[in-house]
């Protein structure tokens, strides 16, 4: 229904309300948070970027989430990561938890580093957001499964996956495993920064299920051809 | 770079270390101290001093704001910023004649500009300078939450508070080791019908019986602060006494101990009681330092965060005259230098944070508030 060439899009609504997708009309843009897009000259441009600026003009714009600022500070990864924590809407709760959680890592980390010796110092990463950033990376699967029907039977087929599915299970998977495998006493934030710091070293849980994912897959590797996409 | 260098003074006790940290950016000042006396200028207003750590786990262990603590044990050090306010009472402290009663000084502000900190700093001049310390941590931990309270031996009227009173007597024992076998005591206290202090036994002595009579302890706190505020401005003593209490506001608010269903007033208990003695100057040779607070205060508006509003009408009687010392959030010098600090402990990781953008970010959303920078910069 939502039309493929933007070309013949105009302002309309639609007829029948789809419950969870977005009830703006594709005819809207996205908004442009970051204020350096802004300071860029007109020369600095490609046509591409030109043609954006000039639609901008003409078209209406969605309104910004909540969520994004335009402070110096926003990171879109984090962002998500709390959307996914938060729970019952308390979006306060959840941002409270992650900056305790990105305190925490700090804290431990420069800890190591002032006791550390000289020569250990360079190895001992002490931004919390490069550790976040590479601990999501290590625990991103390569491929996932599927389960095909074919000949009356069900199948795991191993798939390639896109980015964000990649990026929504690595953040699932660490959010659960914090949850329900750690001491019911400790709070999230020790137990998400201990996690992390695992992950950014590669080790823990949660990189042992993204191992045990890939093993099944390359197990299930004949059933390769049973996929048509 | 670290210096340690010991102290011009005579007094073999007043040896401390001082750091000196060399900061990359050439704008602003570095940290070079060479001695306690040149360290507190006025040149050195936004600079750090660095106290000895051995002289942290005498002089406070308590008495150090939480996530301050937690900072020292991140940094490995512990370093405070040279501020107006703790550097006009140190010059006050300097000059005064202690043959007259104690001058009161009084530390007030808004939430999270640095007061207790200004109080500590005081204090660890005080301590460099071989004086007793009398700390009071918080008084407001005194009229509320108290598991025991059991009725006074010597009044019967009033309370004890037997765990409160034994941790201060440990504290106390510990910051002031060197006090308790030198100071005897000028008068006879009976505890039991058959348990005494005699009359010239050593401070040491009453402290330790306080420790371990636990049901005597509050009196025995009383004991020590009336001998102290006697004997200090005698000829014959050769101490100065700092009595320093954060939280003063406390003494003369309300408390939500309750015994059987009627609240106490703080003026029921024996440990406020002593220390409202002691808050008052008929005493001299020395100095009483306090600091009001509105976030551990009982039934006060949180707006509130001058003297007359915290302290109430008996108490701002009792403490008048004072001197008030206003203590503001940072400057703009200030704030710049405490972000370099934090840079060069390798606190400010956030690449943006270092930036021109990311600096006047941080400035609005803290409003060069110190508690507040300090909470912005934890995740940074």
């Amino acid at each position: 229904m939502a039309a493929s060439i933007s070309g013949l899009l105009k302002p309309w609504t639609p007829r029948v309300f789809l419950v969870r997708w977005s009830r703006y009309n594709p005819y809207y843009l996205e908004p442009e948070v970051s204020k350096e897009a802004y300071s860029r000259p007109a020369t600095e441009l490609s046509a591409e970027e030109k043609e954006q600026r000039e639609l901008k003009t003409l078209r209406p714009i969605k309104a910004a989430t909540s969520g994004v600022s335009s402070s110096v500070f926003d990171d879109p990864v984090i962002s998500k990561f709390i959307n996914m924590m938060m729970e019952h809407g308390n979006k306060v709760l959840a941002r409270e938890i992650m900056t305790q959680t990105l305190e925490n890592i700090k804290k431990k980390q420069v800890e190591k580093y002032h006791k550390a010796s000289e020569g250990e110092r360079e190895a001992i990463e002490c931004n919390p957001y490069t550790i976040f950033h590479q601990a999501l990376e290590n625990c991103k699967p390569v491929v996932g499964l599927a389960s095909i029907q074919k000949g009356g039977k069900y199948y795991q087929v191993p798939i390639p996956l896109t980015d964000n599915r990649r990026r929504f299970l690595a953040m699932k998977w660490m959010i659960t495993e914090c949850r329900d495998n750690k001491h019911r006493r400790t709070h999230m934030y020790e137990k998400l920064s201990q996690e992390l710091l695992a992950a950014f070293g590669k080790e823990g849980n949660v990189m042992k299920k993204k191992y045990e994912l890939h093993k099944m897959a390359e197990a299930n590797r004949a059933y390769a051809h049973y996929r048509w996409w | 770079m670290l210096h340690k260098c010991v102290a011009l003074k005579s007094d073999a006790l007043t040896e401390f270390g001082v750091c000196s940290k060399d900061l990359s950016v050439s704008i602003l000042m570095s940290l070079t101290c060479v001695s306690f006396q040149a360290c507190h200028s006025e040149t050195h207003i936004g600079q750090y001093y660095t106290l000895p750590s051995a002289h942290i786990r005498t002089l406070f262990p308590s008495g150090l704001p939480w996530r301050y603590q937690q900072q020292v044990k991140t940094f490995n050090e512990a370093c405070i910023m040279v501020r107006q306010p703790s550097l006009e009472v140190i010059s006050y402290l300097k000059k005064t004649d202690y043959s007259k009663p104690a001058l009161r000084y009084l530390f007030y502000g808004q939430k999270g500009t640095g007061k207790t900190i200004s109080l500590c700093h005081a204090v660890h001049f005080c301590y460099t300078q071989g004086w007793l310390v009398l700390h009071i941590p918080d008084a407001h931990q005194w009229v509320k939450n108290c598991k025991e309270l059991l009725p006074s031996s010597y009044n019967a009227s009033r309370f004890d508070q037997p765990l409160q009173a034994t941790t201060w007597l440990r504290n106390f024992r510990l910051t002031n080791e060197r006090f308790l076998s030198k100071i005897k005591t000028k008068h006879r206290y009976m505890w039991t019908k058959r348990e005494f202090t005699e009359e010239g036994s050593l401070l040491g002595e009453l402290v330790d019986q306080g420790i371990s009579r636990v049901k005597s302890s509050s009196d025995v706190v009383g004991a020590v602060m009336k001998e102290l505020r006697l004997q200090s401005g005698q000829p014959g003593s050769d101490f100065h006494l700092a009595v320093a209490v954060d939280g003063v506001n406390g003494l003369w608010g309300r408390s939500t101990i309750k015994k059987e269903d009627k609240s106490v007033d703080p003026e029921e208990l024996t440990l406020i009681y002593n220390l409202r003695k002691l808050m008052r100057n008929d005493w001299t040779g020395g100095a009483i330092i306090a600091t009001l607070s509105q976030t551990g205060s009982l039934y006060t508006p949180k707006s509130a965060y001058l003297p007359q509003e915290l302290l109430g009408e008996r108490g701002f009687d009792s403490m008048d005259p004072f001197i008030p010392v206003s203590v503001p959030n940072y400057s703009e010098k200030e704030f710049e230098s405490c972000c370099l600090y934090y840079m060069d402990r390798h606190w400010l990781q956030h690449p943006q944070s270092r930036t021109e953008e990311g600096k006047k970010e941080l400035v609005f959303l803290s409003n060069k508030n110190p508690s507040m920078l300090d909470r912005i910069c934890g995740f940074l």
